[in-house]
């Protein structure tokens, strides 16, 4: 049980440390930068003193060139330390994940029910969040008291992001494409091309052909491969009416690449915070429920009340689902729920129904029973035993 | 679990390191403040320093030190770098990033579905009491919540938020509605909640006996069935006076019968309206739990044969998934000489013996007109098989 337990963290729980992880590794490199930086500037300083006192500064200017580095100092040392916060916020989250998928292991049963609980909960908001229910999202991960185990910023941002492209607008995206230039430049990124292309196609379409010429020049001039190809076409674009007839324009004027931008958005941003594009919680569900549908399921007359592919919502949701695979006998008594063996012996009633041991007994009343299925009555010493291998 | 461990300590070993950058940062900076005091001091202190010879050296010198020792702010940073790619080392290595690469139908194939399966949540939602995050994300799914459906939900959370305050009232009369369902459930739901409200009334002590008295006119009805502890419950007058928690009877106090009471009504009122006891949202995504790290390890071995079709195009997964015993609902029959699931053209037959097995498995067996069951040595005609269903 613990090795399968351990089993589904693997497959499960990457993305709820790999998230906080690549945000800490962002937060280290902007760190980086922006200690360097400070520093260039720190020794900027120190090398005009030397400069003006080569040139004979006078003594109090020195100083108050001095009291200038201090000063500067003060502000380097603020800067660092937030920076250095932040990282270690970063590196203490993933330590708080750590700790809470430990609990999956406790010896304690209760933290283990719990923590199976707060799994639920946790797949469910990460389900929601994708959808784009952030409201709902955001609720139940504070009721839940689960906010430090969600994503829920990585996609609050994205949300800002995809809202602003469904108002067609381009600067919150282009700002986002900025904060994370570097690592959209390592994924060999195309979403900041395509914004700036449509920035240029919009200019055309307001028959502001100049600026977009402009705008061409600025941004579109480093394209190569398939991208050079798209700029070809678009430029053609400056030739024609917005609603022009002939293709490819027209599909280059069309609205819905406003849509596909943001699907490539949300489709970078995935990847950007390596979450993988499909809801685990979904995949999960979808394995579920294939391993617990069988063809009664499908069928009235032994559609169980308690098995979730019976009833009606998961029954029609799992119909695409492959059947559970089973090559050993598992029988479940109808009237006790509970599985027939050596200890609650299968018995067939003469109308060839099979029951438990149990059951028969319990529905019996004076040496007779009426079968549950068929309404027919039997003596129960009518009921045969059957041997299943 | 060990990939934990192991991301923990790459963890751990960062939170010190940033610990220790941390310190040493302050000091570096400690240490140019007090550098540049003293540069400011000797300057200062050599009133002819403006035309000395040695002003230029002196400040080279020290801007020398000084952006060394900001140098290492740089460079001890730039060494913190290892310890933190290695946490997503550690992670890429003892984690599964694709969990959704498993080739299976998609069950959200379409919109039609994807509000089916919004509505399963919101669902799940109701019956947990958790109304107003179902009614969020009815609103944010835009679904048509029908208020007939909801009702039953909002009336159960409301009762058991009634007995979570010691309140049984709303309770009983919920059973006395639905009496006749209940009596067929053979529940004892109403009599443990009479029974309750009597222990309430008994914990006051001597001032409130006579309304206890009063109130077990209730058991009456249950006479019957519940004769035994009726008596026990009446026994209690015996120690009203010196408090019960001195009595036989003090495990009648704890709040855990609270607790109980209300798993007690949730079972009864989801099997009264037709529902799982279990949340079927939560049920089948732990049966998930289990069968995805299988389903994962079979794929991978699937696609090394290069036999990939295994996986999408057969209608039964290709592997038998262990789930816990309470997750089986139907009774599967697989014929133990073909390791087939039987179905409606090939069912299972009972051998005279008593041995089960599916009807292909008869046929093949059969020589002339006899056929010997495979598991023991009784011989006999195949025409006295007979069908079952399980």
């Amino acid at each position: 049980m613990s090795t399968s337990s351990a089993m589904d963290l693997k497959v499960q729980e990457y993305g709820t440390l790999k998230v906080p992880y690549e945000i800490l590794n962002k937060r280290f490199r902007s760190a980086q930068k922006t200690i360097d930086r400070e520093l260039h500037g720190f020794s900027g300083s120190l090398n005009e003193i030397e400069k003006s006192v080569e040139s004979g500064a006078s003594n109090e200017n020195v100083m108050k060139m001095l009291d200038g580095v201090l000063e500067k100092l003060q502000s380097m040392k603020r800067k660092a330390v937030d920076a250095i916060e932040l990282e270690e916020a970063s590196a203490k989250l993933c330590k708080r994940r750590v700790e809470h998928l430990k609990d999956h292991a406790s010896p304690i049963p209760s933290v283990v029910t719990q923590w199976k609980k707060t799994r639920f909960d946790r797949m469910v908001v990460d389900h929601l969040l994708r959808c784009g229910f952030y409201d709902s999202a955001l609720k139940l991960a504070s009721e839940s008291n689960i906010q430090d185990l969600v994503n829920t910023d990585v996609f609050i941002t994205a949300w800002e992001v995809e809202q602003s492209l469904e108002r067609k607008e381009y600067e919150t995206c282009l700002a986002w494409c900025h904060d994370n230039r570097s690592r959209l430049r390592k994924l060999k990124s195309p979403l900041e091309f395509s914004v700036h292309l449509q920035q240029f196609i919009e200019l055309v379409r307001k028959n502001q052909r100049l600026e977009a010429v402009q705008h061409a020049r600025k941004y579109l001039n480093t394209a190569e491969g398939v991208q050079l190809e798209e700029v070809k076409q678009a430029m053609g674009l400056l030739a024609f009416h917005h609603d022009t007839p002939v293709s490819p324009y027209k599909d280059l004027f069309s609205v819905t690449r406003w849509q596909q931008i943001k699907e490539q958005f949300r489709y970078e941003n995935y990847r950007l915070h390596q979450l993988g594009d499909l809801s685990v919680f979904k995949v999960t569900l979808q394995a579920g429920l294939a391993s617990l549908k069988t063809h009664q399921c499908y069928d009235d007359s032994t559609k169980s009340t308690d098995c979730p592919v019976c009833s009606p919502l998961f029954n029609q949701l799992a119909k695409p689902l492959p059947f559970a695979h089973c090559a050993q006998s598992r029988l479940i008594c109808s009237i006790t729920g509970k599985l027939m063996n050596e200890h609650n012996h299968p018995m067939m009633l003469p109308n060839g129904r099979v029951y438990g041991e149990k059951g028969l007994a319990q529905i019996s009343l004076n040496g007779r029973v009426t079968c549950p299925k068929t309404n027919q009555e039997f003596n129960l010493s009518d009921a045969e035993k059957i041997y299943v291998m | 679990m060990e990939g934990c461990i192991n991301t923990e300590k790459d963890v751990d070993k960062l939170i010190i390191k940033f610990d220790t950058y941390k310190k040493q940062t302050f000091q570096t900076f400690e240490h140019l403040v007090q550098h540049i005091e003293k540069l400011k001091e000797d300057i200062q202190n050599e009133a002819d320093f403006q035309n000395s010879k040695s002003q230029h050296t002196v400040i080279a010198q020290a801007n020398k030190k000084l952006k060394s020792h900001g140098q290492k702010l740089s460079s001890q940073h730039k060494d913190l770098h290892s310890s933190v790619s290695r946490i997503g080392k550690t992670v890429d290595r003892n984690f599964d990033m694709e969990c959704g690469s498993i080739n299976m139908h998609e069950i959200l194939p379409d919109h039609a579905h994807h509000t089916l399966f919004n509505q399963a949540i919101c669902e799940h939602f109701y019956r947990q009491g958790s109304v107003s995050i179902a009614e969020s994300i009815a609103k944010d799914a835009n679904l048509q919540i029908n208020d007939k459906w909801r009702q039953p939900f909002v009336e159960m959370n409301d009762i058991i938020s009634g007995l979570q305050n010691k309140m049984v009232e709303p309770a009983l009369e919920w059973c006395a509605r639905n009496r006749e369902q209940l009596h067929k459930e053979k529940s004892d739901l109403e009599f443990k909640l009479h029974r309750l409200k009597f222990i309430e009334l008994i914990k006051k002590g001597p001032s409130h006996q006579h309304f206890a008295l009063q109130y077990s006119r209730h058991f009456q009805q249950f006479a019957p069935v519940q004769c035994k502890e009726i008596q026990q419950l009446m026994g209690c007058f015996l120690f009203v006076k010196q408090g019960l928690s001195n009595s036989p009877y003090c495990d009648m106090l704890s709040d855990d019968i609270w607790a109980e009471i209300c798993m007690d009504f949730l079972h009864d009122a989801c099997r009264v309206t037709g529902m799982s006891v279990d949340s079927p949202l939560t049920t089948s995504f732990s049966a998930g739990c289990q069968a995805l790290p299988a389903l994962l390890a079979i794929k991978s071995v699937i696609e090394q044969r290069q036999c990939s079709g295994a996986l999408s195009n057969n209608d039964e997964l290709p592997i038998d998934i262990d789930l816990d015993a309470c997750q089986h609902y139907h009774s599967v029959f697989a014929c133990p000489i073909l390791r087939q699931q039987t179905t409606v053209k090939n069912p299972p037959l009972r051998l005279v013996c008593g041995h089960v097995i599916s009807r292909d498995a008869l046929t093949k067996l059969v020589s002339g007109s006899k056929v010997k069951c495979p598991y023991c040595p009784v011989e006999q005609s195949p025409n006295d098989a007979k069908e079952v269903f399980f």
